[in-house]
């Protein structure tokens, strides 16, 4: 007998996630109806910016034909969850339609988080997540003007790339002392300050954005900094960090992290053994994680349990991640952090500022615990496998080849 | 009959006696000393210090038919004459060597030249570290030997440096940091950031205010060479006597070795750089085949017991965007490396607590040779460690991060006929997200397809 499942959200985890199941559910078990909140089915986030530099929305878009084609799913766009009931199995869409499930996994991703700064609601301050949001952007850019990024994570970054694609000169604002605080030391960071400045970004470190100032008409026309620098900008973007999409967590009387999002275990279950959360939304043992990467692991293992397969639990210490940032290859793998153990040792290799590779080693037996990268060329993949073993004779060439 | 002076008695002076002798040298060498004792090992006069070593085993071996002068200070060079005076005595010369030393600063401080205060260059110095409460003031090395050796004696020791750590600019932070963590852990009162401001009966002011109880305050502030002579006798005078690549001054007849010299531009003080002057003058001297002289590379070593600290080269080559950087930092097992290279030789190094590297990498540096390509075994010695490529990737090695594809999942793949990038892709997904992985998906694929080659039958 087909089951309904009902995915609350069409985002690159959402997708992933049914996609998944589409192709582990080889006895056709299931009934896949998508819940969208935006207006087109799912695409890649983390490519947004090439949107700006003229790859379009079917460029970018992550649901081929077959998955659209697939008389198994169902994707309603536009069309948001807006209550829920467990005790009857019942969500119901904002349009006041009520879908009865037997399973639900919540994939609704985040909201960009706008520091509460004065002149934040102004004409001209954007956020940047949607092919909406850059749209109004890019009506606003003027090329040989100048904008200001809030933040400088992996989203502001790449809003700031997309602004200088636009011909307009970003500033970039981050309160941690450098660039990609969450992932990166400062030696790896130093290889990005580097090609920002290439690329003619102004970097603002240790001092975060104080107020927008509006001009005559209304909209943004320049910004004081924490540090008493103003300058003159004419658009705003918050890329200061997300927040977890976790709104359904009170009609579903679902309980939610510490810092937000659905508490689940490490196979993304909540309390309801009908109800999983994945993705930016899923507080796993209480953590959310944020890249795509982690997202899709648990994507993965949601569906394997759905359909009756062995199933990983999500492995919070391998915080493996690859981004491509301004050009520049950064990465981690293994651990890299390491709460509460013994320092570990830290070997790193720079060419100049132009590369750099951090190694970290068990104090008591040597082994490779994890790594940092940053650079222009190169993959992570060989250096995997050396987690858990003693590094090897040619490490630094595999590192800065 | 070809007369050669020295004007000095200390390690340079006495080493060049020395090689003269060697090389059968023509003619008569006098020494004039101005310490009342004979040459000695000046370096390690922190010995003498912490207890470890009586004055007399510093002595260097005594010169056979050298005519060697202690207690004699020069006053005058008579150039003209080729004569050098004394107060009490004019020794004449065919060939002067003037190897003065340095001379210790005193800083502007109130009450350094009244009692209670020394500098530490010499013997008689040693002897005046008197009483329980010691403060040395400078974060060079000779105030961390000093201080160390007074805190082995059982000495009450506070050393006072202006930098964040003692050495801090020739260690960089990492390394600095944990020698201050080995001087705290030997018993020294270690006060960074800070310095001695008046000397006062009984104890020092510092510039925050603070007051520290001192018996003796021990100046370690630095010293400049000892040109005084070579001035007053019109040679030319830099930082130091400057002298060409046959040590030769202004004078022909005149050389100068030693803390006293600037050769290439440099005044280098230490043993190291004295004694290869010395070796060379005395090449040049005695008409041996002798190149011009050029300063080697010196390997920087601390000579204290508390821990194993050296470097080479010039610190800022760490921020030379040119170079090569590796760091080697194990905060717990307190051993830190720091190594800048161009291409695969050795431009600087900064070594803590790897008594085996120190050792390699100074000679590696010496002789400007290729360091080998595991830097890591190297500076950490043990047994030759096997390369990657001597290693199976195991099964379960991710290839594709964004997509989570393990190697595994891509052979099954291409044993089920994607056999090509853009088929295992279509496959398993890897490459389909940032794409850094389509270089190692393509090099798997080629390889399972040689093997299969060779192999026939045999697949992934």
């Amino acid at each position: 007998m087909t089951r309904t499942l009902v995915v609350a959200g069409h985002g690159m985890i959402g997708h992933r996630f049914a996609d998944r199941l589409r192709a582990l559910d080889t006895a056709r078990d299931w009934r896949i109806v998508i819940l969208a909140e935006e207006p087109h089915p799912a695409y890649d986030r983390l490519a947004l910016s090439t949107y700006l530099g003229g790859r379009s929305r079917d460029d970018l878009t992550l649901a081929g034909r077959d998955f659209l084609a697939d008389p198994r799913v169902e994707l309603r766009l536009a069309t948001p969850v807006a209550r829920a009931d467990r005790t009857v199995r019942v969500v119901v869409t904002q349009g006041g339609d009520r879908i009865r499930y037997d399973a639900l996994v919540l994939a609704t991703g985040s909201r960009p988080f706008v520091p509460p700064v004065p002149g934040r609601d102004l004409t001209h301050c954007f956020v940047y997540r949607t092919f909406e949001d850059l749209d109004a952007i890019r009506r606003v850019a003027r090329p040989g003007g100048q904008g200001l990024v809030v933040g400088g994570g992996l989203l502001g970054l790449e809003a700031a790339y997309a602004l200088s694609r636009l011909g307009v000169r970003p500033h970039v604002v981050e309160t941690a002392p450098h660039l990609m605080p969450a992932q990166l030391d400062p030696g790896a960071a130093e290889v990005l300050h580097r090609r920002a400045d290439e690329l003619g970004l102004r970097l603002h470190c240790g001092t975060g954005v104080a107020h927008v100032h509006a001009g005559p008409d209304g909209a943004v026309r320049a910004a004081t900094l924490g540090d008493g620098t103003t300058l003159d900008v004419d658009l705003v973007v918050f890329a200061a960090g997300i927040r977890p999409r976790d709104e359904l967590a009170k009609p579903l009387d679902l309980a939610r992290g510490e810092r937000g999002g659905f508490l689940v275990d490490a196979l993304c279950r909540t309390a309801d053994p009908r109800v999983w959360a994945i993705g930016e939304c899923a507080a796993v043992l209480g953590r959310c994680h944020g890249l795509a990467a982690p997202g899709y692991a648990m994507a993965d293992s949601v569906a394997a349990q759905l359909t009756g397969r062995d199933a990983q639990p999500f492995d919070r210490t391998d915080d493996a991640t690859t981004l491509k940032l301004l050009g520049v290859h950064v990465a981690t793998f293994g651990a890299t952090v390491h709460p509460g153990d013994p320092r570990p040792v830290e070997v790193t290799f720079a060419d100049g500022i132009a590369r750099y590779a951090k190694v970290f080693l068990r104090p008591d037996t040597g082994t490779v615990l994890g790594g940092i990268l940053a650079r222009d060329t190169g993959s992570t993949s060989p250096l995997r496998s050396l987690v858990g073993r003693p590094p090897p004779a040619d490490l630094e060439r595999l590192l800065l080849p | 009959m070809n007369r050669t002076l020295v004007v000095g008695g200390g390690p340079a002076g006495h080493r060049l006696a020395d090689r003269l002798r060697h090389h059968g040298v023509s003619g008569p060498v006098t020494i004039l000393g101005a310490e009342p004792y004979p040459a000695y090992h000046r370096p390690l006069l922190s010995y003498v210090l912490s207890g470890q070593a009586d004055p007399e085993a510093l002595r260097m071996p005594a010169l056979p038919g050298i005519e060697t002068h202690s207690g004699t200070a020069v006053t005058h060079i008579d150039r003209v004459r080729r004569e050098v005076h004394t107060s009490e005595s004019v020794h004449g010369y065919d060939v002067l060597v003037l190897a003065t030393g340095a001379r210790a600063d005193v800083p502007d401080i109130r009450g350094a030249r009244g009692p209670g205060v020394t500098v530490l260059r010499t013997v008689a110095d040693c002897a005046r570290v008197t009483g329980d409460t010691v403060v040395v003031l400078g974060g060079g090395p000779l105030g961390v030997e000093t201080a160390a050796a007074l805190a082995a004696r059982g000495t009450a020791t506070t050393l006072v440096c202006a930098t964040p750590h003692p050495l801090y600019d020739r260690l960089g932070e990492s390394a600095s940091a944990l020698l201050t963590d080995a001087l705290r852990r030997a018993g020294v009162d270690v006060l960074a950031g800070r310095t001695v401001t008046a000397r006062e009966p009984g104890r020092v002011l510092l510039d925050d205010g603070t007051r520290v109880p001192a018996d003796t305050l021990a100046l370690c502030t630095g010293a400049h060479p000892e040109v005084r002579l070579a001035r007053a006798a019109g040679l030319g005078v830099r930082t130091g006597i400057v002298v060409d690549d046959r040590l030769r001054t202004s004078d022909p007849r005149i050389h100068a070795i030693g803390d006293c010299a600037e050769h290439e531009g440099r005044a280098v003080a230490g043993i190291e750089a004295a004694w290869a002057q010395a070796d060379s003058l005395a090449r040049i001297l005695t008409g041996q085949d002798a190149p011009a002289h050029h300063t080697t590379p010196a390997v920087f070593r601390l000579r204290t017991r508390i821990a194993e600290v050296a470097c080479v080269g010039a610190p800022a080559a760490f921020a030379d965007p040119a170079l090569r950087r590796l760091t080697y930092a194990d905060h717990e097992g307190g051993r830190y490396a720091r190594l800048a290279l161009r291409g695969e030789r050795l431009v600087a190094a900064v070594l803590f607590g790897l008594p085996e590297a120190i050792a390699s990498v100074g000679e590696l540096h010496r002789r400007g040779q290729a360091l080998p390509s595991d830097r890591l075994h190297l500076l950490l010695g043990g047994p030759p460690r096997p390369a990657s490529t001597d290693l199976d990737p195991p099964e379960d090695a991710v290839i594709c991060l964004c997509n989570n594809v393990q190697r595994q999942t891509l052979a099954k793949a291409w044993r089920a006929g994607a056999r090509t990038v853009t088929a295992l892709a279509a496959a398993t997904r890897a490459t389909t997200g940032c794409g850094g992985c389509g270089s190692d998906v393509a090099e798997l694929s080629a390889g399972w397809a040689r093997e299969t080659r060779h192999d026939g039958e045999r697949t992934p």
